[in-house]
């Protein structure tokens, strides 16, 4: 299959920085969008977008085409400089459950997900992820895609901590079984 | 209902799920990524999550975003080697891009375009400016070198940024690989001391100066 961005990633590690030139205009847009929902204030998601560009330049040579695309591995190092700064954040406010969870936006209307028609491999997810409850496959995106704790999902949801991590254990592997199918 | 407690197998493949759904405590982050380096095994359950919740990536929506931020990689990527460094850097470059002109060549001549003459008030200096292929070149049609000591030194200025150095005119001729300038940029040459400017901009005055035009 094609990978446009894998290409861009072998020249980057090669030190082409035309090609990381091209590399930020073509996937900047949809890294943004990572930083932007998980972290929720432009200046924020923008000095954290800064530092993945920083560091995809740097580990460009890690990047290995057979074990994934390129996307996959640029939002890779956004949601986990994401994660930092936000568990970060949370540990310099001495809380991780207070306000945060009212600050941040509702959850957009799930995309991929509920698009119920099979189509490749999303499809296949929305298959696996209408086998979850609700209130389950709901905690799984929030968990993903907004970067939320333990605490912040237990506080959303209304149920104790302890709780709220069995139920996402159990619903990733429930979600592992009937993907790996 | 009470489900059967995790196997160990469970335990760990959990645990590598937990981590790249990110809902580890800063420490757990710490130790997963620990064991990743030291079990390929645990490393393997990793990525088989990462490609696994991927396919949830098609929720991030596209945002808009500014080219400063490219800009701020790159000074930070790239800084500007210092003064001595940057002439050799320079002088390396403008062979290799004169080796990859001259390849270039071979294939296809590219066309030489008169970018600017710059001239001093009284006209006693005069540097003719082309471009060819890859290459700035500068040419000075009248006048002489600058007095010992010192030296012209050629600047390219951006619409409203600041003077970059392109080198030194010790020469009657000088090439530095550099794009054909774009119309609104503004070429110029200062009396430098030896060694040219030894600040970030002209220190000298500015002889002449040429804006490229629309």
């Amino acid at each position: 299959m094609e990978d446009p961005v894998a290409d861009l990633l072998s020249r980057c590690a090669a030190q082409d920085r035309a090609a990381f030139r091209l590399l930020y205009r073509e996937t900047s847009a949809k890294l943004m969008g990572v930083t932007l929902r998980m972290l929720g204030q432009r200046a924020e998601a923008e000095d954290a977008l800064q530092e993945v560009y920083t560091r995809v330049w740097l580990r460009a040579g890690r990047f290995d085409p057979a074990k994934g695309r390129g996307m996959t591995w640029l939002i890779a190092i956004a949601r986990n400089l994401a994660i930092d700064r936000l568990r970060a954040r949370a540990a310099d406010r001495g809380d991780p459950a207070d306000g945060e969870v009212l600050d941040r936006a509702p959850d957009p209307a799930p995309r991929a997900e509920t698009r119920m028609i099979a189509k490749g491999e999303a499809g296949r997810m929305a298959d696996c992820f209408a086998t979850l409850e609700a209130d389950r496959a709901a905690a799984v995106r929030g968990a993903y895609l907004d970067g939320r704790s333990y605490a912040e999902l237990a506080a959303r949801h209304g149920v104790p901590l302890n709780t709220m991590r069995t139920w996402l254990r159990r619903s990733l592997l429930r979600l592992k079984e009937c993907l790996d199918r | 209902m009470t489900e059967p407690p995790l196997t160990l197998a469970e335990e760990i493949d959990a645990l590598a799920a937990e981590y790249v759904a990110g809902v580890l405590d800063p420490d757990e982050r710490a130790a997963v990524e620990a064991r990743m380096k030291a079990d390929a095994a645990f490393r393997a359950a990793v990525e088989g999550w990462e490609k696994r919740l991927a396919l949830l990536n098609d929720d991030y929506a596209a945002a808009p975003v500014s080219d400063a931020i490219f800009a701020r990689v790159e000074a930070r990527l790239f800084p500007k080697p210092d003064r001595r460094r940057r002439w050799m850097g320079l002088f390396s470059g403008a062979v290799a891009a004169v080796a990859m002109a001259a390849a270039v060549l071979m294939l296809m001549p590219a066309p030489m375009q008169d970018v600017a003459m710059l001239a001093s008030a009284d006209h006693s200096t005069v540097y003719m400016v082309q471009h060819k292929g890859e290459m700035l070149m500068v040419t000075r049609m009248e006048g002489t070198a600058a007095p010992a000591g010192q030296v012209h030194e050629l600047w390219i200025i951006p619409p409203g940024g600041a003077p970059q150095s392109l080198g030194l005119l010790a020469e009657a001729h000088f090439e530095v690989a550099y794009p054909m300038p774009a119309p609104g940029w503004t070429l110029a040459v200062s009396m430098e001391p030896e060694g040219g400017s030894p600040a970030d901009g002209p220190t000298g005055p500015v002889l002449m100066s040429h804006t490229i035009d629309a």
